[in-house]
């Protein structure tokens, strides 16, 4: 229950509930205002009935040639947060399910990917119960953490992915994601 | 270009791109040598000179290079990086204008000015720029971006409210004659629904919206939906939009709380007046009934998944009542229990979820009986429940009781008991998270949040500190075992303040990573009135360094943000562009942004010694805030809502009690500081209007019919509205300042040189140090150097008694406060005096010299200083030796034993000794450092003039 609406560049006043956390990255408003000078809808925020922000997510639309031609069209979710105060409401999954219609609907993309810390088991189950899975490992992704106690899984990202309705025989998908390693240069 | 000469000049680009300024200019210079009227290399070397602040250099060039007018691709992009360093936002403007003018079927230079004019935010002929090139080049685009722009000037604060309608008019009939309707792409479409909406043209927005491809865009894009939820209630048509909403949410599973607002809305929308109309009262009814049947299904369908249904059964209870009917009353007559039936039905559902207390806010001010059956269940609840059992639920128990604490239930006794309970279900309920990682949060921090609100109440109640002390050990413990809890660090921030300790404020804030926007918008829990906390005149520069840090964001929004704007209209994201336009405009004129400034030149005079160039420097500064102030009202973007606040509804918030000295700086607290300040540096300056005119870089806020006032008037003018604003002994010090610029001003004005005089010593600077004479100035023959004036010198009035008696008044008000507890009233005190003092340095700085003195025979007036200045130094270093004194008694082991047995009580006696030893250790030797560092700093503040 809440408000789910578009990102307005004046939300960047009051995400510091969102923001302030510590995995939640504050970048240069250019950052924000790039999204949203490009893919406005697939960028939005979840609101409280008393209008305080609970969280957002960002994402674009990419993949190499023409969409209508390749299989590498797809969505991706660049950043998404909810505040510590507002987890455990299924905000994510309902933000999740806009920027896969819109990926879909307005885009015509074959899936939605995002990158997720090999480490965040929490998050790679939610989005396994999404319907992503594991599409590959990219090695060092999060480079500037360094090996820390979770040995190479700190800096890891898994790849996941979610076929769309254009891909029907869900070719976008394998089932041996995990095993799949590349390195961080291979991937966009 | 030729290949030779591109080989040549990459070099260059490259220097610039890596910032090796002065290789560029190295090889600039080798190639003008060779092609002295090479403009490209002209650009990039006034790019060069620019970047390595060498401005007036680069101004001779610059003014060269525009006068050729160029049209080459490279000079135009190379010189739109030379005016936008040099803030000329108007040249560049005008570059392009004259560049499409000379070549006007060259589409990219339309194309460039028209963005030049976005940048700029000259919207007008931004606007005119659009239509000429949609004329000449009929690309739709253009269209659109004509349409925009009439739109963007319209929204523009200066522009008058008669134009706004018309140009609006304007924007609808250029959007109508689009050859391809606007539904082609939603953000056309967004842009044509959105000026429908403004001109109330809601029924041809209405034929759009109904079209198949309207439904279709609405349904996919919720920008185009916002546009469209607007215009149907604006329309009235509250019934058709609960009848959509309803359809989503039974067959689409839609949960969006606005439809479900929506669902309510309709359910009342013709609610008004049912006094005496029992038809329309028992359909209101039915109607409810029908509506609650719908919302319990989806409740009981959604099940813990999501809080609509429940939440929606509430607001639709509150409703009800408010029409005098209730949901109940069809069962059992009048049943006014039920809305905390709900309740207690909501947090039987929610109250696992933090967000519980959130949501019930809106509906617990109940009365008389509701009430205390609310308040009655919940103690029940929290006496059943324990940390262990159900943490979740405890704490929102705690914070509703808390929420609905009348008045004569905040008494000294029971805060007490509260701060207790809370403690001790912290101390419980934290053992739950012994092994969580370093980055998670404990989920028993609001208990040691709510302790905390206690303490502070407690403080504010009694005026005791001890309770601070308690607040500052049971938060740091909190913090130390939950290190990501900045709502913990934001508490202690504003309470190591109120206690005077500012090393561990700051201590706290750098462990938040304050970035960014995060600058304008929470910079202020450490920098609002931190002059206080300075400690710059001993040479720790922390304070004027974090103000330093902070600001950089204006500039980057200002370099940047444009940039943003121009990307949108090249992708024709429209419906982006008027809210980056007002993020960029929000930023560029924040409130925070201004208070900071003034902040830091408060800071920065008890730091840098009083000379011609920071009087210059600063002047224009503060006048640039100020004279924009009229034509542009100041936005406050500072986050007060990220404090936490648990404080009881009846009386003042957490943000509120914590508050440095009670009170918080507006545009009013800003206004007072600058007239005080552009008046004492506009005494010592001798740039005026017309100097500044001739020798200012860069665009300057323009004179309109609201600040044609002359800038004395204005600066004389105060309000009760803006000194409400100030502490009392910041009131003090205003008016001190007042009477002593009231005083000294019509000699000031007297003696200060003519224009003329000053241009010409300007000049005479600028010829020697660039070798080039100053453009458009003409240099006086003067006589001599003597500039002395025909009129009479004003008389020399006696100095005002508000000027004579401050520093005594002040001495006395120091021993009053001294006596409180926290040293943080004690050290405003003194800054102010020092602050004071200054001025008056700067006040008479203009006749320090001798011969000013000799030649306008202003003996009698000096004479004058030098009694006041006596006395002002015996009062500080009073002060001072005061303030060093109050420093031997912190840092000491019998403060750190006060402290540590005030924190000896109740629940808080389990906390670890010898961590709330270490804490009473680092707040008083904060303190101890704060009290010396300003009393010496104080001390070497007025030797800096020893004359």
């Amino acid at each position: 229950m809440s408000v789910l609406r578009s990102f307005r560049a004046t939300d960047m006043f009051t995400y510091n509930n969102i923001n302030l956390d510590v995995w939640t990255e504050t970048y240069n408003p250019g950052f924000y205002l790039g999204y949203l000078s490009r893919w406005p809808d697939l960028c939005c925020v979840q609101e409280s009935p008393r209008g305080r922000m609970m969280g957002y997510v960002l994402g674009k639309a990419e993949g190499s040639g023409k969409p209508e031609a390749n299989t590498e069209w797809h969505g991706h979710v660049t950043a998404i947060s909810v505040a510590p105060e507002y987890r455990r409401l299924s905000l994510a999954r309902k933000m999740m399910t806009l920027l896969e219609m819109v990926s879909d609907q307005s885009y015509r993309g074959y899936f939605v990917d995002l990158y997720v810390r090999c480490t965040n088991t929490s998050a790679i189950e939610m989005y396994e119960g999404l319907g992503y899975s594991v599409y590959r490992r990219v090695r060092e992704y999060y480079g500037s953490l360094g090996v820390g106690k979770g040995g190479k899984d700190e800096e890891d990202a898994f790849d996941m992915r979610k076929p769309l309705s254009r891909d029907p025989g869900r070719r976008s998908v394998r089932p041996n994601g995990r095993d799949m390693l590349v390195s961080a240069h291979d991937v966009p | 270009m030729s290949s030779a000469l591109d080989r040549q000049v990459r070099p260059i680009y490259d220097a610039l791109d890596t910032g090796s300024n002065k290789s560029a200019l190295v090889a600039c210079n080798k190639i003008l040598k060779k092609q002295p009227k090479n403009v490209l290399v002209k650009a990039l070397k006034a790019l060069a000179l620019v970047r390595s602040q060498k401005v007036e250099e680069s101004l001779v060039l610059c003014d060269e290079i525009l006068a050729s007018k160029p049209t080459d691709d490279g000079v135009l992009s190379a010189m739109m990086h030379v005016l936008r360093g040099l803030g000329r936002h108007k040249d560049t403007v005008q570059m392009f204008e004259e560049a499409f003018k000379k070549e006007p079927s060259n589409e990219d230079l339309g194309n460039q000015t028209f963005l030049a004019n976005v940048r700029a935010g000259h919207w007008k002929t931004a606007q005119q720029v659009a239509t000429k090139l949609y004329k000449q080049f009929r690309k739709e685009q253009y269209l659109y971006w004509s349409v925009m722009a009439a739109v963007l000037q319209a929204n523009d604060s200066a522009t008058p409210a008669n134009m706004r309608t018309m140009l609006y008019q304007l924007a609808l009939r250029l959007i109508t004659s689009s050859p391809n309707p606007s539904f082609n792409q939603a953000d056309r479409f967004h842009l044509h629904l959105s000026i429908l909406r403004e001109l109330g043209s809601y029924d041809d927005a209405l034929k759009l919206l109904d079209s198949e491809i309207g439904k279709y865009i609405c349904a996919a894009s919720i920008v185009c939906n916002e546009v469209r939820r607007d215009i149907w209630r604006a329309k009235g048509l509250l019934q058709e939009e609960g009848k959509r909403a309803e359809t989503l949410i039974v067959e689409h599973n839609d949960r969006n709380w606005l439809e479900l607002l929506a669902v309510l809305d309709a359910t009342f929308a013709s609610a008004s007046d049912l006094a005496g109309d029992e038809t329309r009262k028992s359909d209101l009814v039915a109607e409810c009934l029908r509506v609650q049947e719908l919302l319990d299904s989806i409740a009981a369908k959604d099940g813990k998944s999501d809080r609509s249904g429940p939440l929606a059964l509430l607001e639709l209870e509150k409703r009800a009542r408010q029409y005098g009917v209730s949901t109940a009353c069809s069962a059992s007559g009048t049943d006014d229990g039920r809305i905390v039936e709900l309740l207690k039905d909501y947090f039987g559902r929610i109250g696992d979820k933090a967000c519980c207390y959130e949501d019930l806010l809106p509906y617990v001010l109940l009365d008389g009986e509701l009430a205390s059956q609310w308040a009655s269940f919940l103690e029940a609840v929290a006496s059943s429940y324990s940390p262990q059992s159900d943490l979740q639920r405890l704490i929102n128990c705690h914070k509703l009781l808390r929420y609905s604490l009348q008045p004569s239930e905040v008494t000294v006794e029971a805060e007490l008991s509260h701060a207790d309970i809370y403690t001790k279900h912290y101390l419980e309920g934290v053992q739950l998270g012994k092994n969580l990682a370093v980055t998670d949060l404990q989920p028993a921090d609001d208990l040691a949040i709510l302790a905390g609100h206690a303490f502070v109440n407690l403080w504010t109640m009694t005026n005791e500190e001890k309770y601070l002390y308690n607040a500052v050990s049971l938060l740091e413990y909190a913090v130390a075992r939950s290190k990501p809890s900045f709502r913990i660090r934001l508490m202690l921030i504003r309470i190591y303040r109120l206690l005077g300790a500012p090393a561990q404020a700051i201590e706290h804030y750098r462990a938040m990573q304050i970035k960014q926007i995060q600058n304008d918008t929470l910079s202020h829990f450490l920098l609002s009135r931190s002059s206080p906390f300075s400690l710059a005149a001993t040479g720790d520069l922390t304070f004027m360094t974090e103000h330093i840090e902070s600001s950089q964001i204006y500039l980057s929004n200002t370099q940047d943000t444009p940039e943003y704007v121009v990307r949108a209209f090249n992708g024709e994201k429209y419906s982006q562009i008027p809210e980056f336009v007002i993020f960029e405009n929000r930023v560029e004129c924040s409130l925070q942004r201004n208070i900071a400034k003034l902040e830091h030149t408060r800071m920065r005079l008890g730091f840098d010694l009083v000379s011609p160039e920071i009087v210059d420097m600063e002047l224009i500064d503060l006048k640039f805030i100020f004279d924009r102030g009229l034509l542009q009202d100041h936005f406050d973007n500072r986050d007060f809502d990220v404090l936490p606040n648990y404080q009881p509804c009846s009386g003042p918030s957490l943000n509120e009690q914590t508050m440095l000295f009670g009170k918080s700086e507006g545009q009013g607290w800003l206004w007072s500081f600058l007239k005080v300040y552009i008046r004492a540096f506009q005494h010592a300056s001798d740039l005026d209007d017309t100097v500044e005119e001739k020798l200012l870089i860069g665009d300057r806020p323009k004179a309109t019919e609201a600040n044609s006032k002359p800038l004395k008037e204005r600066l004389c003018t105060r309000s009760d509205e803006e000194l409400s604003e100030l502490t009392e002994d910041e009131l003090t010090f205003v008016r001190y300042a007042d009477a002593l610029a009231e005083w000294l001003e019509p000699h000031h004005d007297y003696v200060r040189p003519p224009p003329s005089v000053v241009l010409a010593e300007a000049a005479k600077q600028t010829e020697l140090k660039t070798g080039h004479p100053l453009k458009g100035i003409e240099i006086p023959t003067t006589n001599g150097g003597s500039h002395k004036k025909d009129e009479e010198a004003p008389p020399v009035a006696d100095p005002p008694a508000l000027v004579t008696s401050f520093f005594e008044n002040m001495t006395a008000r120091f021993a009053q406060v001294k006596s409180g507890q926290s040293p943080a009233a004690a050290l405003y005190v003194a800054a102010l005096m020092q602050e004071a003092f200054v001025l008056l340095m700067l006040e008479t700085f203009r006749f320090k010299s001798n011969s000013v003195v000799k030649i306008h025979k202003l003996g009698n007036l000096v004479a004058h200083f030098k009694p006041i200045k006596a006395q002002a130094l015996a009062s500080i270093k009073d002060v001072a030796e005061q303030l060093v004194k109050m420093s031997e008694s912190e840092g000491t082991a019998d403060r750190r034993k006060e402290i540590v047995e005030s924190c000896a009580q109740g629940s808080m006696k389990e906390l670890d000794h010898d961590f709330i030893l270490n804490v009473a250790k680092k707040l008083s030797d904060s303190r101890k450092v704060m009290l010396e560092g300003f009393g010496k700093g104080i001390l070497r503040v007025v030797a800096m003039y020893p004359n």
